[in-house]
């Protein structure tokens, strides 16, 4: 017997209370666990773009367009390597609810510029160079709506009428598969010709939605958005240019602040089973009074008495912790495959994150009545009925 | 009666017992009251968000639309549909005989958050003089109208408090041109105070929208004059407008989010409760040993197990109870009214403000007694089975 | 006086693990009314299952169980909190009385199993008091009091329902010397004033021989019975 097989024998001696609180502790680090990864796909948001890569908006907002004639302009700028655009299409397929993320895009400069992040077979991409119906979607999404390649796809608008049909239903040929190239990369659109799509409306022509552009280095982003904004400067559509990262960030905490409502719900489930499981430790403890009276009379040196306690919380936290952490994990595997945001995991500093917060519950639960313990006076112990 | 007599004297002596185990007791409390908390958070914003919207809705004004369009953000409507829209069956008409109506144009700008200092999306609207005429509640709490073909704009109340830059008197700048704030709206709470307006022409000059609108808004004669309306639309072929009534157009608005931040809630909620149940069967389990011999002398007595079984059960409800007032208090205190904004449908912020109804505190003090009732009940019947030689044990 | 209660080849036996351990076995056993009998012997000789199964909230595993014209051993468990509500007082060594309610309430606990309306419970709660000596200390909670104030509320509430019979469990196993001698002298009086039977369960030779009847009870059997007193 060692003195692990003595906190063992410890802890499940009530059975029955101390699964209860094995159950406390098991949700709240399956809270944690699955809002971690929540967090962890939030923050992944901005990450996922590229450190050289600006995007260019209208100032006014970045649904507004820009005169197409400022690609040119902004490819002339010192610094800037490469220069696409897109625009929005409002697409969705068969019905309103089914909104697929749809753009017009030059379809070279665009699939140059995302190389490192997903591509097209080479003779996917040759194809989808040379037919100006042609459309490129994400492996998965076209999976989702049943879409094989070589298939005609109807995509309707909900804001662009097809000039060539007088209807806002558009017609394309499937002709590759985006797969993601970065494991973080998550390509869950529909990408086709912007000059077909400049072609065929009936009103926006000869804009773009905003441009995307890389910069030789990431050292010149701040000097070449300042050009591009100066140069523009009170014209009629004055831009807007920021990383890619930060216009993603920006655009995320449209929704509210995720951060804080999770910081609010996981710190509720941290306070609730630190008070049960430290009130019950110390319940626990208490009730031993004299046996640990009876250990120390054996000869037991206080400071093993004290670690035996501490050991026990300590246990408890980790029994209850870690298979949560475990579950948190699987659940969000099983939620990435339904909203597809890659970040949707458990990230190591997360999962470190959580088992220090095992370890601080074990502590701090334990370490009340493991001082109560230590200081035991054998007498008082012994005495007590 | 005796048996009554008896479930009282059972309660008292639990009840007077809890202050012997007054930390153990309140951290039962306190977990309930944190469910009850975070559940109540949830709700209140989801209803927050539906009454925004849903305050918005007239029955008695109708909105049209492009058909097929679902928000005002991706409609439009020509100048001559809007002057045949003027010629259409059931709408109030002015003392000149022209029609109650406004078309308007919908774009959306950048401003700043006065809380993150990041850029969110908010509507401006290109309105006519008669588009408060138009909206029931429209008071103007600051300031005065804005005068036509000038860059005045007015700017919802909502919006001013979560965006800087709106103040009355201030001078923002959109699209190159300085505006001027000369008054601001109420409009109890609705999506129509998270916008700013200004002159219908000058923003569709500023937008290169030409006579461009994208919806028209008419008052209605009364409700069922909206069928009217669409028939009239069915028959010109000019038209090919889509007419809801204000309310439905709102209520049709709100149901992602709300549902969303309802789907989001009640598992985070359930999983807490679940956390805390144990720790209230813990909490009575431990009650009910403290209470041992007290239970036991009592049976000697010739009391049944079943007031046994009812004190057990009513400590653990009283418990819960606290705790869910507590978690309903603490909500009310610091969250009800509290204000704050996300994306609505219209890609546009919508600022609403958390709203503790009474039918959502009674979701949350129901939450907290199926807690209490779970907690309570097996530790309960291990009370009403206790074996009464148990009064004898040594202590 | 006849018999009150009358114990016929009652057995008492415990499965504990794989081993039987037997209580007591084929006991016989007659009180009469008006008895007050003490029952001694060492740790473990069955004294107090003894005391439970005339008390009804133990059962025998064989036998019969008759008080007056009941046979206990054949009433529910229902039939039995009943039974006793009616017709036993208990007193134990620690008191067990509810450390929230004060005197009076403690004392009152037993009325509440009765039809008695509230003013008639405050009278005999009163009444009852005043027989143990503590009319002043119906206010009084368990905690503000000595041992021997505590058992006597304990004894007042044994009496306050009038039951025919009193078990007492090593009542004054926990006070001193003066003091049990007081608490013993009030029993004497209940039984000889108010007719009260009273099985007392005790170690002490002192307080056995307040007792008109002693009983040595060793490993299960009554090795002496004999009267002092």
């Amino acid at each position: 017997m060692n003195d692990f097989s003595i906190v063992l024998a410890n802890l499940f001696r009530a059975k029955l209370r101390t699964s209860l609180m094995l159950v406390a502790i098991f949700f709240a680090f399956l809270i944690f666990g699955v809002l971690a990864g929540v967090q962890n796909g939030w923050d992944n948001i901005g990450n996922s773009g590229a450190d050289n890569r600006l995007v260019t908006t209208n100032k006014i907002n970045f649904t507004q367009p820009l005169p197409i004639s400022y690609i040119d302009r902004i490819r002339a700028v010192e610094g800037v390597e490469k220069v696409t655009y897109a625009n929005w299409f409002g697409g969705f397929y068969q019905e309103p609810r089914n909104v697929l993320v749809t753009f017009a895009v030059e379809p070279e400069t665009y699939l140059d510029i995302y190389r490192s992040d997903f591509a097209l077979t080479p003779a996917a991409e040759a194809a989808f160079l040379a037919d100006r119906t042609a459309m490129v979607a994400g492996a998965k999404l076209a999976e989702k709506n049943g879409w094989k390649v070589g298939d005609k796809i109807p995509l309707n608008s909900n804001i662009y009428t097809n000039k060539a049909t007088g209807k806002r239903v558009w017609d394309f040929t499937l002709v590759g598969l985006l797969e993601p190239v970065k494991e973080e990369a998550n390509p869950n659109f529909v990408l086709f010709h912007h000059k077909y799509f400049n072609e065929s409306v009936t009103f926006g022509q000869n804009t773009a939605g905003y441009a995307l552009l890389r910069t030789v280095d990431k050292s010149v982003n701040a000097a070449v958005a300042e050009k591009i904004d100066a140069m523009f400067a009170n014209s009629p559509a004055e831009t807007a240019t920021d990383t890619e990262k930060a216009f993603n960030k920006a655009f995320a905490s449209q929704l509210g602040n995720i951060t804080l409502i999770i910081l609010l719900v996981v710190g509720s489930a941290f306070f609730t089973i630190l008070m049960i499981v430290g009130n019950t430790m110390v319940m626990a403890v208490r009730e031993r009074t004299r046996e640990i009276g009876v250990m120390k009379t054996l000869g037991f040196r206080d400071a093993r008495i004290f670690r035996l306690v501490l050991g026990e919380s300590l246990l408890l936290a980790l029994l209850g912790g870690l298979p949560a952490l475990g579950l948190a994990a699987v659940m969000l595997g099983m939620i990435r495959q339904l909203v597809a945001l890659p970040g949707l995991e458990l990230s190591p500093p997360y999962l470190a994150l959580g088992l220090l917060f095992m370890l601080a519950l074990g502590l701090i639960t334990g370490l009340i009545p493991a001082w109560k313990a230590l200081r035991l006076n054998i007498v008082t112990a012994l005495g007590r009925q | 009666m005796r048996i009554l007599n008896q479930i009282i004297a059972v309660c008292t002596i639990n009840l007077k017992s809890l202050p012997q185990r007054f930390w153990l007791s309140l951290s039962t409390v306190m977990a309930v009251a944190l469910v009850v908390g975070v559940l109540l958070a949830f709700l209140a914003m989801a209803a927050g968000f539906q009454q925004t919207l849903n305050g918005t809705g007239s029955a008695n004004v109708a909105l049209l639309l492009r058909d097929g369009s679902q928000q005002e953000v991706n409609s439009t409507i020509t100048l001559e549909q809007t002057r045949l829209i003027a010629e259409a069956p059931g709408i109030v008409r002015k003392p000149d005989g022209s029609a109650l109506m406004s078309a308007e144009l919908y774009v959306i700008v950048d401003a700043v958050k006065r809380a993150s200092g990041l850029k969110s999306n908010i509507p401006l609207r290109g309105v006519g003089q008669d588009a408060p005429a138009l909206r029931d509640g429209f008071t103007l709490v600051a300031g005065r109208m804005l005068q036509p073909g000038s860059n005045e704009i007015i700017v919802g109340q909502a919006l001013t408090k979560e965006f800087a830059g709106f103040d009355l008197g201030q001078e923002p700048r959109i699209g190159g041109v300085t505006w001027k704030v000369v008054g601001v709206f109420a409009m109890q709470g609705s999506v129509f105070e998270s916008e700013l307006w200004a002159d219908l022409p000058v923003v569709q000059g500023l937008f290169r929208r030409g006579s461009i609108t994208q919806t028209v808004r008419l008052r209605l004669t009364g409700p069922e004059a909206l069928a009217g309306l669409q028939g009239y639309s069915d028959n010109e072929p000019r038209l090919k407008l889509k007419a809801f009534s204000e309310k439905e157009y709102f209520a049709g608005q709100s149901s992602g989010t709300v549902k969303l931040i309802q789907y989001a809630g009640w598992p985070l909620s359930i999983a807490m409760a679940v956390g805390a149940l144990a720790g209230a069967l813990n909490t009575m389990y431990s009650s009910v040993a403290s209470r041992s011999r007290e239970i036991a002398t009592l049976r000697c007595l010739g009391f049944g197990g079943f007031p046994a079984f009812v004190g057990t059960l009513v400590e653990s409800l009283a418990l819960s109870l606290i705790g869910g007032l507590l978690g309903t208090l603490v909500v009310w205190l610091l969250f009800d009214g509290f204000t704050t904004s996300t994306l609505g449908q219209g890609f546009t912020q919508i600022v609403f403000s958390l709203s503790l109804t009474p039918a959502l505190m009674v979701q949350g003090v129901v939450l907290a007694l199926v807690v209490g009732l779970i907690g309570g009940f097996f530790p309960a019947l291990r009370a009403a089975r206790l074996p009464i030689v148990a009064a004898y044990a040594q202590g | 006086m006849g018999a009150l209660i009358d114990i016929r080849r009652a057995s008492k036996r415990f499965v504990k693990g794989r081993e039987t351990i037997t209580i007591f076995d084929k006991l016989d056993l007659v009180i009469n009314e008006g008895d007050f009998v003490a029952i001694m012997g060492p740790s473990g000789s069955g004294k107090t299952t003894l005391l439970n199964l005339l008390g009804g909230i133990d059962r025998a595993t064989e036998g019969e169980i008759s008080f007056g014209a009941a046979r206990l051993d054949q009433l529910t468990e229902g039939q039995l909190s009943g039974w006793r509500a009616a017709n036993v007082g208990f007193i134990f060594q620690f008191y067990n009385l509810m450390p929230m309610l004060n005197a009076a309430r403690n004392v009152e606990l037993p009325l509440l199993l009765t039809r008695l309306g509230k003013g008639d419970r405050a009278r005999r709660v009163q009444a009852a008091l005043e027989i143990v000596g503590l009319g002043d200390r119906a206010k009084h909670f368990p905690r503000e009091m000595s041992g021997g104030q505590q058992q006597r509320v304990a004894i007042a509430r044994a009496i306050v329902a009038d039951p025919k019979m009193l078990l007492c469990d090593e009542p004054t196993g926990d006070l001193d010397r003066k003091t049990a001698d007081e608490i013993l002298s009030m029993l004497q009086l209940l039984n000889r004033e108010m007719g009260k039977t009273i099985i007392m369960v005790t170690h002490d030779p002192e307080a056995a021989r307040y007792a008109s009847r002693v009983l040595h009870l060793d490993k299960g059997r009554f090795i002496e019975q004999g009267a002092m007193a």
